[in-house]
């Protein structure tokens, strides 16, 4: 196993490379000078002139690169243009409500998607499976936002049991933590629930084809038991890879939920940054969310080897 | 198709002038007059729904038309040339897959600023690497046959090679994802100009007007369910066609429905 994660490792060191090499030319495909573009233009000229050379801007591109990327790997991304902090400090400071957000809509899809996809599969063309798949397509086919804002209307406005914006950490109070999150977590739950669905269903119908599960079945075998001794374990690769594919969604989708629910997080950090044209923030933030990203897939990549030990690498 | 038909007919089927704003009528409830009611500076919401669908399937049909041009070409070059130059371009797009897509589009988005052109330039861009993976696949398994082996022996330059034989035969599965693309195009235009990076106000973006309709959710709901009623149902319109247009193409697809089970498929 210690032989697959270096290998697999080794094979992401040229897609880092590209990718701090896109994150640097980001800067770069501002029309214009970034700092033009960064700064009004009454903005006096040795201002702008004093914030150049503070960035390195007025080096050679290639030299740019080199330097950036020294000090990235010594963990310095640069500092926010408008408070002057490291983004590194930025980022830190709005992680928790982002992770807690993704932990508690990862909870709530698999809590949605299990039932629904094995309920789906077992009862296959009856009017449950029907109710499962047109959720599933409700599901993939809604957009995040309009999906925060009917939440926000039925719930926060309509009913007013929850509160539609803002948010309490869940460590230091709760209750109201989780008030605060329950709405975004089921706003960005939703979506990955229903492609979880689908992927359970389909692969769920998958083995129970099989010949194993005939036999299971002719040994008498309850269809509860055959499903969950049997069949649900095989189905389980392609959720797990469905799983690693939509990290991404849920990335951009806490961009957008976090943005709707006015929530502290990473997310809404990116979006705060594009607005007010904290270009070193966009670009510290962009990376790390990559670098996140790819760090995820290798290790749902890692995580088929424990769930499947035929799958060598 | 009947999205299609009101973005091509917008201007004879919008009731009202999309920009023509009546502070006097502003949040009126839906009526005779306005069928879905008034936004916060008294424009017609329905109207705006109608011109919003041309942004929307312009940017959908347009940006995905892009990213499959500069994605076939990619795949081509990859696929054909082999070694390093594929090498090199897989791991370009390797990298661009990196990134969460709406991550992408917004990082982009912010620096080729707001505005549909910029919006289509950040979606071709997050859209390229899944039809240059696409087409490089199709080219390993189609030049490895026999018909290009003869246009090689025939003394065929690469080019023609790759334009006349590889390609054509390719078709199939790279109009499939492009069809499927479409309706996610759509969803992630509507999600920059949401976020205020897409199609500036005052045009008409579905997107844009459910962010503009938010801060009145409470009084004017129908300015939010007008065009997010809109951009769903278009959106779940795309798939079905998406699907279709898969089942039309795919032949395992075709064996299913005349009945033949495919073995290790049972959905």
């Amino acid at each position: 196993m210690a032989q697959v994660i270096v290998r697999r490792l080794l094979a992401t060191i040229p897609v880092l490379l590209l990718v701090t090499a896109g994150v640097f030319t980001l800067l770069h495909l501002t029309p214009g000078d970034p700092i033009d573009a960064m700064m009004a233009e009454s903005v006096d000229a040795t201002v702008k002139e004093t914030l150049r050379k503070e960035l390195g801007l007025d080096r050679p591109i290639p030299v740019q690169y080199v330097a950036w990327m020294g000090r990235v790997l010594r963990g310095d991304l640069g500092r926010s243009i408008r408070n002057g902090e490291p983004v590194i400090e930025n980022v830190g400071r709005r992680i928790r409500p982002s992770l807690q957000l993704a932990l508690m809509a990862m909870t709530i899809s698999l809590a949605i998607a299990f039932p629904v996809g094995i309920m789906s599969a077992v009862r296959h063309n009856r009017p449950v499976d029907r109710v499962g798949t047109t959720f599933a397509l409700f599901g993939i086919c809604m957009p995040n936002f309009l999906l925060a804002l009917l939440l926000i209307f039925l719930f926060g406005v309509t009913l007013r049991w929850l509160p539609i914006s803002g948010y309490t950490d869940p460590l230091e109070d709760p209750i109201a933590g989780l008030r605060s999150l329950v709405l975004p977590a089921v706003t960005l739950g939703l979506a990955l629930a229903a492609v979880v669905t689908r992927t359970l269903r389909s692969s769920l119908l998958e083995a129970l084809a099989e010949d194993y599960v005939r036999t299971a079945r002719a040994k008498g075998l309850s269809e509860g038991r055959v499903v969950r001794g049997h069949v649900l374990k095989n189905a389980l690769i392609p959720v797990v890879t469905v799983l690693g594919l939509q990290l991404g969604t849920l990335i951009g989708g806490a961009v957008i939920t976090e943005y709707v629910f006015a929530l502290p997080g990473v997310g809404r950090l990116v979006v705060d940054a594009v607005f007010a044209r904290d270009y070193p923030l966009v670009q510290g933030v962009v990376l790390l969310i990559a670098v996140g990203f790819i760090v995820s897939n290798l290790l749902v990549d890692v995580l088929y080897g424990f769930i499947d030990p035929r799958i060598r690498y | 198709m009947a999205a299609l038909a009101l973005a091509l007919a917008a201007p004879v089927l919008s009731p009202h002038d999309p920009l023509k704003q009546n502070l006097g009528n502003a949040l009126a409830r839906p009526g005779a007059a306005h069928w879905l009611g008034t936004d916060n500076v008294g424009r017609d919401v329905l109207s705006r729904v109608v011109w919003g669908t041309r942004i929307s399937l312009v940017a959908g049909f347009v940006s995905v038309a892009l990213a499959l041009l500069s994605g076939c070409v990619l795949g081509l070059v990859a696929g054909y040339c082999g070694g390093r130059i594929d090498g090199l371009v897989m791991r370009a797009m390797d990298a661009v897959l990196s990134f969460p897509p709406l991550v992408l589009a917004l990082a982009l988005g912010a620096v080729l600023g707001a505005g549909l052109t910029g919006v289509l330039i950040a979606l071709a861009v997050v859209y390229t690497p899944t039809f240059a993976r696409l087409v490089r696949g199709q080219v390993l398994a189609i030049t490895a046959r026999d018909y290009v082996d003869a246009a090689r022996a025939l003394g065929a330059p690469g080019w023609r090679i790759a334009w006349r034989h590889v390609l054509p035969n390719a078709t199939a599965p790279i109009v499939v994802q492009a069809s499927l693309s479409v309706a996610f195009a759509i969803l992630a235009e509507a999600s920059l100009s949401f976020l205020g990076l897409g199609i500036q106000p005052p045009a008409a973006s579905w997107g844009s007007m459910i962010n503009a309709g938010r801060g009145y959710l409470q009084q004017a709901p129908w300015i939010v369910f007008g065009p997010g009623a809109a951009l769903f149902v278009t959106v779940v319109g795309l798939n079905f066609v998406g699907d279709a247009v898969r089942d039309a193409l795919d032949p395992r697809m075709r064996e299913q429905r005349k009945g033949a089970p495919l073995p290790g498929r049972s959905t």
